[in-house]
């Protein structure tokens, strides 16, 4: 979180200091317990990693974080390089670039050394289906057999039939792991897990509740550099005690007058993945505009079924049942008009200026409904909007000065707005 | 060949109902025993010339098949088409439905849309079966509606038997032009017809190319290649190919090969009958469960019809293809194949000498002084 002496600027205070020490530990603690023979499962990001929890001695990496990690701290270029030489062409997903040409080259240039090798890969598709097509590189690589979660799309609620099917689907998924680890599944610690996790993704919106107060308590890029752990330590302790001192400590901030963008003029929503190669050019550069993208649909979402911004409480019942119902926490899995009732929800909770939809080449599927999106904003709620065109993952395919160009554009339109 | 929207033109002349389906495998059997005239919405590159109306709703990075997909819904589909159909067969489709609904209710043009999910998981887990069978029986329930019959296990089969027999075709014509029959410029042309023209008009037409090719092998001593890709190249470079002195001695496309290599046993239960069809279905990359069978059935294939050349016909950014050239360029290496990789994108189909170019290179290296020319 940033301080009010640096605008924007990233400065760590004592959360970002806990953060960095759990995304250590969490990575070392991985390649530790794998080399002691853990059952290592390589996840796609929204695969319900608290099932794991339930076992006596399963860890599991996500590669998609681990590539957005490359790419924050500057060697997305050199990975996806790499895999470029190997034939995967540069249309394809940065993250899954970076993500194989480490895995390719035995982790060199990876932050953390990449991942230990997986014993069992599980993919989801209601991201995005070439997470299983990524996947399937590994399985056919490695001989690492690979399930694949089939989560249906919603264009509206989750319906009864795909949550039973979602259901099935997790017990095929158990008695994977128990077949091929030896490995019981305790549904008790796999209850307690989840309800970590539920309290967990509570602590996490009272953080981002913060960017409802004028000036901002939060920026986006703050919650994208928070979200790590939901990734690496879901259903764990350490990740609601984390959580609940970063909105503990955001609130002491707010109401001690610490803001992030203490002249703050312009409150912008942001729409896509976090340009992890930007995090600091960027609200650095806004900031010194008075500009703070306080939201992102990337991290509003999490936690929340379809269409909705409040968190999705656990109820003490099936945790299995939880995580089935939860199988949509992202905003990719969802059509137009679920994605819009959220956005507008978010809009007008933390009285949002501007909208800046980012186009991004390696997400199509987030990215491929935002021209309309933006439009339907704007016409409905008469909010400035503007399109970027980013990467989230691969600096060569983005150009900071055309994307300010745009932003500074934007603040002009939201200035003449208010001068109506 | 008359374009896509024309050949639409004349079967909505005809009064029939046409249901525009999303590529890649829809259920055209079933639609077919309604009463309806299914489309697949694809094999319009040389046929949508702006894609204007696209453009206001997708960025360039989408493929060309949804592109010309939109334009073509967004444009006309309210004169042409009288529902819409879709499948989640990939990613970028699946997003394609709410925006092209609110295009055309922008223009007070809105169209029933019919929308499945088949399990990308295998079929041989019971629950993803019955998943299926559930999505079929509701799409049956939706198709009763929209047409005021009763499904009929009758009509169902003959519109099976139909579809089959087109199939069977296929694989004939296809096979004239991999023994240097046919040209399988031609081929391809008249296969691809077959996703804008009803299939008992499909039927004729392919028999009589059949009946034309005769029995004389004129260029079987040609170098074998062997195509792949979601849609062929455009036509003027699969006659380049030919001209150069190849043969096409098999394909693994999806418009084409894909599409009906596979003929599930014909039933008079829809159930059955899917299941059957997507669990059994040709390798594609779009059928995740099917991936691990591709490089298998790929190098079968090479092996079994001589292939010398394989020819990727990449359809720009589309991910799913994408993902398995490295792979699959390792195994043919490995087989001694040849492998030339073209990438085809919206804006190509205006600028094709330096894919003409690529392709009598690749031609040259395989002939290695050989005659090649065409016969």
């Amino acid at each position: 979180m940033s301080s009010e002496k640096s605008p924007g600027k990233f400065q760590k205070n004592t959360s970002g200091k806990r953060l960095s020490g759990i995304i250590a530990n969490d990575y070392l603690t991985l390649h530790r317990r794998a080399s002691e023979g853990a059952f290592v499962v390589w996840i796609a990001i929204i695969v319900p990693a608290e099932l794991f929890n339930g076992f006596e001695n399963v860890v599991y990496a996500v590669p998609e974080s681990h590539a957005a990690l490359c790419a924050g701290k500057g060697a997305g270029r050199i990975l996806c390089e790499k895999a470029e030489g190997s034939g995967y062409s540069t249309d394809l997903c940065s993250y899954a670039r970076i993500d194989i040409g480490t895995a390719f080259d035995g982790g060199k240039d990876s932050p953390t050394f990449g991942l230990p090798r997986p014993n069992l890969l599980v993919s989801n598709n209601n991201n995005c289906s070439l997470l299983v097509k990524w996947f399937d590189v590994y399985h056919r690589a490695w001989n690492v057999p690979h399930l694949v979660l089939d989560i249906p799309f919603c264009y509206e609620d989750q319906k009864e039939s795909d949550f039973r099917y979602i259901m099935e689907q997790f017990g095929t998924l158990i008695r994977t792991i128990e077949e091929m680890s030896g490995q019981k599944f305790d549904i008790e610690k796999a209850r307690e897990s989840v309800k970590l996790s539920s309290e967990a993704l509570k602590e996490w919106k009272r953080f981002l509740s913060f960017a409802a107060h004028r000036p901002s308590g939060i920026t986006a890029f703050d919650s994208f550099v928070q979200m790590a752990p939901i990734l690496t330590s879901r259903g764990s302790r350490q990740l609601l005690d984390h959580y609940r001192m970063l909105a503990d400590e955001t609130e002491e901030q707010v109401k001690s007058g610490i803001f992030p963008v203490p002249d703050e003029k312009y409150r912008l929503l942001w729409d896509n993945i976090a340009p992890w190669h930007q995090l600091r050019k960027m609200s650095g550069r806004l900031a010194d505009l008075g500009a703070n993208i306080t939201s992102a649909s990337y991290t509003y979402c999490i936690g929340a079924l379809e269409g909705r911004y409040d968190p999705y409480m656990f109820d003490g019942g099936d945790p299995l049942a939880w995580l089935a119902r939860l199988q949509n926490f992202s905003v990719c899995p969802h059509g137009l008009n679920l994605r819009g009732k959220a956005m507008k929800e978010v809009i007008a909770k933390n009285a949002i200026d501007g909208v800046i939809f980012a186009s991004n080449r390696s997400c199509k599927v987030y990215s491929l409904m935002q021209m309309d999106q933006m439009r339907h904003i704007r016409e409905e709620l008469g909010i400035p909007c503007i399109m970027i065109d980013v990467d989230h993952a691969d600096v060569r395919k983005y150009s900071e000065e055309t994307a300010f160009t745009r932003l500074e554009a934007l603040l002009e339109m939201i200035e003449s707005r208010r001068a109506q | 060949m008359k374009g896509f929207p024309a050949c639409l033109e004349d079967l909505k002349a005809q009064g029939r109902t046409l249901v525009g389906c999303f590529p890649l495998y829809p259920p055209l059997e079933l639609l077919h025993s309604f009463g309806l005239t299914p489309v697949v919405l694809w094999g319009m590159r040389e046929d949508i010339t702006s894609l204007a109306l696209s453009d206001r709703h997708l960025q360039p990075y989408a493929c060309g098949v949804a592109r010309c997909l939109s334009e073509l819904v967004i444009s006309r589909g309210h004169e042409l088409l009288d529902a819409l159909f879709m499948y989640n067969a990939c990613d970028t489709l699946r997003n394609l439905p709410e925006i092209l609904q609110a295009a055309l209710i922008r223009d007070g043009r809105e169209l029933p849309l019919f929308r499945m999910h088949i399990p990308a998981v295998p079929l041989e887990r019971p629950y993803a079966a019955s998943y299926l069978k559930d999505r079929i029986r509701l799409l049956v329930r939706e198709l009763e509606a929209f047409t005021g019959r009763p499904f009929s296990q009758e009509r169902f089969l003959k519109s099976v038997s139909l579809y089959s027999r087109r199939r069977r075709l296929c694989g004939e014509l296809e096979k004239a032009a991999a023994e240097g029959r046919f040209s399988f410029a031609d081929c391809a042309g008249i296969i691809l017809a077959g996703s804008r023209m009803p299939v008992e008009d499909h039927i004729p037409a392919l028999e009589s190319s059949i009946q034309s090719a005769g029995g004389r092998d004129v260029g079987g001593e040609r170098p074998g290649v062997m195509l792949s890709g979601i849609l062929p190249p455009p036509m003027i470079l699969l006659e380049t190919l030919e001209h150069s002195g190849l043969r096409v001695a098999a394909n693994d496309i999806a418009a084409l090969k894909r599409s009906y290599a596979y003929q599930p046993a014909e039933t008079d239960d829809p159930e059955t009958y899917y299941e059957d069809f997507y669990r059994n279905h040709y390798p594609c990359t779009t059928i995740l469960p099917s991936a691990d069978r591709r490089v298998d059935t790929i190098r079968r294939i090479v092996r079994e019809r001589d292939v010398k050349g394989f020819i990727f016909i990449g359809e720009k950014f589309c991910e799913y293809e994408y993902f398995e050239i490295p792979e699959m360029e390792k195994m043919l290496r490995n087989e001694g194949v040849q492998v030339l990789q073209l990438e085809m994108s919206m804006d190509d189909i205006l600028n094709l000498d330096a894919y003409r170019t690529r392709i009598e290179a690749f031609s040259e290296m395989l002939c290695q002084g050989r005659q090649c020319k065409e016969a």
